[in-house]
């Protein structure tokens, strides 16, 4: 689908970014993986066009996107908005779909799935976290572009409907849209992904499915495939 | 099924709804009904009394002009909104989608930014013309007294207004896009203002170069508005300035674009619009709108002073302070400038006030000299001023026609009603709208 090529970002002194590179492949659910302060929101704002980039570039089919042919592709959700905090949800999705001629076709599906009836005519802002965050995931659920870029999907829901989101994100990737979604909480990373980007200290620390991320961190630690699951590998890893 | 409305209408559409919620506009639309109120009232009253009401003396036909005497002081409530409320509003318009972070959102779509600040600008603009309402409220008042309206002057006070309106929202949007904070912006916005003010104070000293700039400030081009004044050079400049700000906020919603670069082509913008403001100075086509031609002189001099082909060069003696130099700009040199091809002035005085320079043998002349004749006047008349120019220039002055009189409209009827309209009726009107409106929204 794309790659990013040794990807730099600077905030003055400090480096929230430092070569970091990876690829995404079409139809699948990648999921960057790192501690707090390791960068993801960081890389995602400068994948989504939010932040420049001090260094590196995004490419597709061996060349770098330009602005209009990456805001076309990638469409980001940002963690932690509010936005239109006094229009209702019925009002926003309408609006998105309107601005960015999405899919209005999957309005009634996306509603039903992700459960966001019973808020559409609430305001965005009387919302609970994790309604808002559903109301935001049907937005980007909605829009036309290929690729969803996703700042914690999870956070702020329940069990259950972390599992129904995750489902519903898994659905549509096999539908052949491409999701990319940053989490910080592995087990919901390791249920709901086909591969993974590590990301510790702004740098990739690994890429692969989670037999080739084993096997990175046994072939670094020296061991013969001793780490089990995602957590162990990636504390081997990071 | 896709939607037939373009991004910029659904954009539109999302700004009115925003403008809608917020508590800045309804707060701004119910305080204007009393301000121009208060000014209408007291307006109608001295205009009342200088019509003889209740037995004082009538006066001059000059003071019954409805532009000076009703409608420069109803709709210089519309200044006191434009400085005080108007930039809350549009600072909030602009930086609520930074703050709430919909502009993260919204800024994915490939749409240039400067058609995002447009779309802002059109709602504000919108905003503005709901709540010129409130003194086009006193026109309808006035016109039930009895009262006499020529629209080119009201429309010239109106259209005055909202190019304030303009500036005001420009530098709002400019100050809301490239501060963090709304807060930051305002106090940006307010130190512009009160900046305009400090730049009148100085040239009302200094007078000179600075006496220029300050005729370019926006209550100085309001007041010509007042008057039935257009100048082409102000709107020009203005328009300039309202440009150069809408540019200066899409510059500053970018995202993705290095701040180094955002400032690089701040600056280049800030440079095209002093050097495309410096030559809009040299422009000085103007119109007087007024019905009684207080800016103009009568048409018989007019023509008179047309027909006189070499430059006029003045040399005044008088300091920036002296009530006298206000006098002679406002009441001949503005005139002047406005029918002859090209009038050079040149200021001479040792001091601001020119209180101490009284004893000196030269203060106080007025030099006038055309094709190398000179001849000197200490009056700050129209009238003297014209005398001296047709002996100069060897002309006959011209016979005053009786249909150039301007006779005023007198009334002398209390203004009443007007206070239940704008104390009552309209801020319960506008609260009971703001409910509705927000209701229906949701």
């Amino acid at each position: 689908m794309f790659a990013a090529q040794h990807l730099t970002k600077r905030y003055g002194r400090l480096t929230a970014l430092s070569g970091v590179s990876f690829s995404v492949r079409a139809g699948e659910v990648l999921g960057l993986i790192g501690p707090n302060g390791s960068g993801k929101t960081t890389l995602f704002e400068c994948l989504g066009g939010v932040l420049p980039l001090d260094e590196g570039s995004i490419v597709r089919d061996g060349r770098p996107m330009s602005d209009r042919e990456r805001a076309s592709t990638l469409f980001y959700l940002p963690d932690a908005i509010v936005p239109w905090p006094a229009q209702t949800v019925r009002w926003a999705i309408d609006f998105t779909l309107g601005f960015f001629r999405g899919r209005a076709d999957l309005v009634e599906e996306i509603v039903r799935r992700l459960d966001i009836a019973p808020l559409i005519d609430s305001t965005i802002g009387s919302l609970s976290k994790g309604q808002r965050k559903r109301a935001l995931l049907a937005i980007g659920l909605l829009m036309p572009h290929p690729v969803l870029l996703a700042d914690e999907p999870f956070d702020g829901l329940d069990l259950r409907q972390s599992r129904d989101v995750g489902e519903t994100l898994r659905s549509y990737a096999s539908a052949g849209r491409t999701m990319f979604l940053s989490i910080h909480q592995i087990r919901d990373a390791a249920r709901v992904c086909d591969r993974f980007v590590l990301l510790s200290g702004g740098r990739t620390r690994g890429e692969g499915t989670m037999e080739e991320l084993a096997a990175l961190a046994a072939a670094r630690s020296g061991s013969s495939g001793s780490h089990r699951d995602l957590e162990e590998v990636f504390l081997a890893l990071t | 099924m896709r939607s037939p409305r373009s991004a910029f209408a659904w954009l539109v559409a999302k700004e009115a709804r925003e403008l809608a919620a917020a508590p800045s506009w309804w707060v701004l639309l119910v305080a204007i009904g009393p301000l121009v109120g208060v000014t209408f009232i007291n307006a109608a009253r001295t205009y009342a009394e200088a019509s003889g009401l209740n037995g004082t003396t009538a006066g001059v036909g000059e003071a019954f002009s409805p532009l000076v005497g009703i409608w420069s002081p109803t709709f210089s409530a519309c200044e006191v909104a434009a400085v005080f409320l108007l930039p809350f509003v549009a600072i909030r318009l602009v930086a609520g989608d930074q703050q709430s972070g919909a502009l993260k959102i919204e800024g994915q779509h490939p749409m240039p930014p400067i058609v995002r600040v447009v779309a802002k600008v059109v709602v504000l603009i919108g905003a503005w013309i709901v709540a010129s309402l409130a003194p086009f409220a006193a026109v309808l008042l006035w016109i039930q007294y009895g009262g006499h309206v020529h629209l080119p002057e009201l429309m010239t006070v109106a259209i005055g207004h909202l190019l304030n309106a303009g500036l005001t929202i420009a530098l709002a949007a400019a100050a809301a896009a490239l501060t963090e904070h709304p807060s930051t912006a305002a106090i940006f916005t307010l130190a512009v203002t009160v900046g305009t003010w400090v730049l009148n104070f100085v040239a009302a000293v200094q007078g000179g170069v600075w006496e220029t700039m300050a005729g370019y400030t926006p209550p100085a081009m309001i007041a010509e508005f007042q008057h039935g004044l257009v100048r082409l050079d102000a709107v020009l400049i203005s328009l300039v300035f309202i440009a150069a700000g809408m540019g200066l906020a899409a510059i500053g919603m970018r995202r993705g674009v290095a701040v180094r670069r955002r400032l690089r082509e701040s600056l280049v913008l800030g440079a095209v619009t002093a050097a495309v403001v410096f030559a809009c100075s040299f422009v000085n086509s103007s119109w007087d709108f007024s019905e009684n031609r207080m800016n103009s002189f009568p048409r018989a001099d007019e023509e008179a002073l047309e027909r006189l082909r070499a430059p006029l060069s003045m040399e005044v003696h008088l300091a920036p302070e002296d009530p006298r130099r206000a006098d002679l700009e406002h009441k001949a040199i503005a005139k002047l400038r406005r029918v002859l091809p090209k009038v050079r002035v040149r200021y001479e005085s040792a001091t601001a006030i020119g209180l101490f320079e009284q004893t000196s043998p030269h203060y106080g002349e007025i030099w006038y000299e055309i094709g190398g004749r000179r001849q000197m006047n200490r009056a700050t008349t129209a009238e003297s001023a014209l005398e001296t120019i047709y002996e100069l220039a060897g002309v006959a002055p011209p016979v005053e026609r009786d249909e150039d009189i301007f006779r005023g409209y007198p009334l002398a009827v209390y203004p009443s009603g007007a206070a239940t309209v704008f104390y009552g009726i309209w801020p319960a009107a506008m609260s009971a709208v703001a409910l509705v409106v927000n209701r229906r929204q949701r």
